[in-house]
């Protein structure tokens, strides 16, 4: 059934948005990112098999390589957040807010 | 029946490693957790017969990705006492669940809308690599060589973010 695997992609998603805005681990945040990006992958996958058509294999991959491009990118900010404050908490670093 | 078995088994894994990453305190524990949501995902997407994203997902998402952070993670040399002090977190996650519930609940209503398929294990090599690839370098030419240019701007970036802090201050 098509509509067991779209279930368990909302579900992955909800889990994913109540990681990002209850949690204030840096690394926490970001894997819950990561987790909402796999939900939406699995939805592409299963609507793609549903019409047959391979194009949302396509997107998937090209999901996974922003996911890659995020993580490179995020992590380098991770550490030099790290060497500044010497925290992992999202509410120290606070330099935009004016 | 044998999939169906096979699906729930993944998705129960799949939610209790999603929902070990929002629970644990320590980044550690929370990785290992997401590993067994991707691992799962990845058959998932193989009892979706995708076959090439399915070793995708594995090689790329539990393997490389995965590593890095894992290995950004150690590197850090993360203590108990620099991790953030949430006593409220629970509180925290029960109000963001109470949030999002009915989000969730709206597109739970959305996707019973949808007519209703079968996914059974289809042959004639759909989602194989050759197919795959053919139609990622005829139809999606152009979207693949963005998202090599996109790569290398990353690449450019975290070199510069995160190499040479010692000279420049």
């Amino acid at each position: 059934m098509m509509h067991n695997y779209l279930y368990l992609a909302i579900i992955l998603f909800c889990l994913g948005i109540v990681g990002v805005i209850s949690r204030r681990n840096v690394f926490t945040v970001f894997m819950s990112i990561e987790l909402m990006l796999n939900a939406a992958n699995l939805a592409f996958i299963a609507f793609a098999r549903v019409h047959e058509n391979m194009d949302g294999h396509v997107l998937a991959m090209m999901v996974m390589a922003v996911a890659a491009a995020e993580a490179a990118l995020a992590l380098a900010v991770v550490i030099l957040l790290h060497k500044h404050k010497s925290k992992l908490d999202t509410n120290v670093f606070s330099l935009l807010k004016g | 029946m044998f999939a169906d078995g096979l699906f729930l088994g993944f998705a129960v894994l799949a939610v209790l490693g999603a929902v070990g990453l929002v629970v644990f305190r320590h980044p550690m524990n929370g990785a290992m957790s997401f590993v067994v949501t991707l691992i799962s995902l990845a058959g998932l997407y193989a009892l979706l017969s995708a076959k090439l994203i399915f070793a995708l997902q594995l090689i790329v998402y539990a393997g490389a990705i995965m590593s890095l952070i894992v290995f950004i993670i150690m590197f850090l040399n993360i203590q108990p006492s620099d991790l953030p002090q949430e006593e409220t977190k629970l509180f925290y996650i029960l109000g963001g669940s109470v949030v999002v519930l009915p989000i969730g609940l709206f597109m739970a209503k959305i996707v019973k809308s949808l007519p209703k398929s079968s996914t059974e294990i289809v042959g004639n090599n759909f989602g194989g690599v050759k197919e795959v690839g053919l139609l990622l370098f005829r139809d999606w030419l152009v979207p693949f060589e963005i998202v090599s240019i996109l790569l290398l701007v990353s690449l450019i970036g975290a070199v510069i973010l995160a190499g040479k802090r010692g000279t420049t201050k």
